[in-house]
């Protein structure tokens, strides 16, 4: 609208002044690699910017950074993990079956995004919602695999189609 | 980040969630009129069954091979992934680590492996630590302590700053060296590798370990120290050993590796085994086994084995 500096946008460029390389320091200590560190301080500061957390009355700004920090870090070692898998994975298709290179990148967008739809499930639930989903199995089938009852079965994927419902995708 | 649901949004996705579950249990007998009528009755209603639509073909366009090696991969939690970051730097050079003030964190981790899973971890120390299949450890690299919770570790220090493991029944302090403690139905078993360790018992008076040496101890006190076989501890490279072993004793070793249930007729306890056999692939095990001493492997899933002795043809 106009240039003037709103107070948000004050106390955050304050608050990359004055805590920016300290969380690059920290990030890149824990990572050991400074482009990935300098990649997610950026992503930490659009998180803050993002969030409706008022930046002026901040007590601790480093604690408020280094929580941020901590779970995009987390998020991407998850998503190493997943790439880990997934090359794991396509490495082991026969020849014949491996998809396109095109196929492959946006199957691996898919997959990251169903698997942060599927982040927060219990183990057990995830799996019974992955063998119906993408194995097409049964309720009964499920349930012997898992050695639980069908009930429980039925109420694990209640449980992950509720889940997911919440989740905006 | 998705935003909050409304009341009635989220009150939407759990009845739509009940009516997925009821279609896909009920079969053939489900009653589709009264979910038509459920739809019809609210625009959220609408809205949460159409998104459930959109699930399931997202879900319908990922191979199923792929998409369960990847989603049903031996999934860290998150919890667990941070904390691997965090507390075990594999990524960090140590050094560089080394006489930096850290916080406590990064001493510390709950590290556990899935059944039919190896890891093995470089700690910040410079030691390494192995688990076998289906094991958990808690470390406390601080106050030089591990517990071993269940399973199986093996520990190799790179100092020679002691560090204690504390199992159930007993506490085995590692002086240098590399040493493998086993936990399983109420026995503990210790091995030293190389270096030295010593054992104290829950019950009776501590015990020195050098290299060569195990001791299994259980909560009425530890047993006789003896000499052991290092194939036994094949599972730090990945492999099983077998060298003339009763096949019921090889079998109750390949299940930890698999889960699922593995049974055997009893008849096939006293046959003989020997040979090197990879762990990465059990299934692969269990059809050698077949080809090389005529056993029929019945597989109802892959979670459910059975084998027995061939049936001669007549």
């Amino acid at each position: 609208m106009c240039d003037a500096v709103t107070p948000t946008e004050q106390s955050l460029h304050a608050l990359y002044r004055d805590h920016g390389s300290w969380l690059e320091g920290w990030l890149r200590r824990r990572m050991g690699n400074a482009w990935d560190a300098a990649d997610l301080r950026q992503d930490t500061f659009l998180r803050v910017l993002a969030s409706s957390q008022s930046l002026a009355d901040l007590q601790e700004p480093r604690a408020y950074l280094l929580t941020i920090g901590k779970r995009l870090l987390s998020n991407f070692y998850t998503r190493r993990n997943l790439e880990q898998a997934y090359l794991d994975a396509l490495a082991s298709l026969p020849e014949a079956c491996a998809p396109s290179p095109e196929q492959r990148w946006l199957l691996l967008e898919t997959l990251q995004a169903l698997d942060e739809l599927l982040d927060g499930l219990p183990p057990l639930v995830r799996r019974a919602f992955l063998w119906s989903q993408l194995e097409g199995l049964g309720y009964r089938e499920i349930a012997e695999r898992l050695q639980v009852s069908e009930r429980t079965v039925k109420r694990y994927m209640a449980q992950a189609y509720e889940h997911c419902l919440l989740v905006d995708f | 980040m998705s935003s909050t649901p409304s009341p009635e949004a989220r009150e939407a996705a759990r009845a739509a969630a009940r009516w997925l579950t009821r279609m896909e249990f009920d079969g053939d007998t489900f009653d589709s009129a009264a979910l038509q009528c459920w739809r019809d009755s609210s625009a959220h209603h609408e809205a949460a069954w159409q998104k459930a639509q959109r699930l399931r073909q997202r879900f319908a366009g990922v191979p199923a091979s792929l998409g369960m090696a990847t989603l049903d991969r031996q999934a860290l939690t998150r919890r667990a992934v941070l904390k691997r970051a965090l507390g075990v730097a594999a990524l960090v050079p140590s050094a560089w680590l080394l006489g930096r003030a850290l916080p406590l964190e990064v001493w510390r981790a709950d590290l556990h492996t899935a059944t039919g899973e190896q890891r093995s971890w470089t700690l910040v120390d410079g030691s390494t630590l192995q688990l076998n299949t289906d094991s958990a450890v808690d470390l406390d690299l601080k106050a030089r302590r591990l517990e071993l919770v269940r399973g199986e570790v093996a520990l190799r220090l790179a100092g020679s700053t002691p560090l204690s493991v504390q199992s159930p029944y007993g506490l085995i302090t590692v002086n240098r060296g590399e040493v493998c403690v086993y936990l399983a139905d109420g026995d503990c078993r210790v091995s030293v590798l190389n270096g030295s360790a010593q054992l104290q018992p829950l019950r009776g008076p501590s015990l020195s370990l050098e290299e060569g040496q195990q001791v299994n101890f259980q909560a009425s006190g530890a047993g006789p120290v003896r000499a052991f076989d290092v194939a036994q501890l094949g599972w730090r490279d990945g492999v099983l050993v077998a060298q003339d072993q009763p096949l019921g004793h090889f079998l109750r070793e390949l299940s930890r590796y698999r889960p699922g249930v593995l049974r055997w007729d009893d008849s096939l306890e006293p046959l003989r085994i020997t040979g090197s056999f990879r762990l990465d692939n059990t299934d692969r095990i269990l059809t050698l086994l077949a080809a090389s001493l005529s056993l029929d492997v019945h597989m109802r899933t892959r979670y459910w084995v059975t084998l027995t002795l061939r049936k001669k043809l007549a």
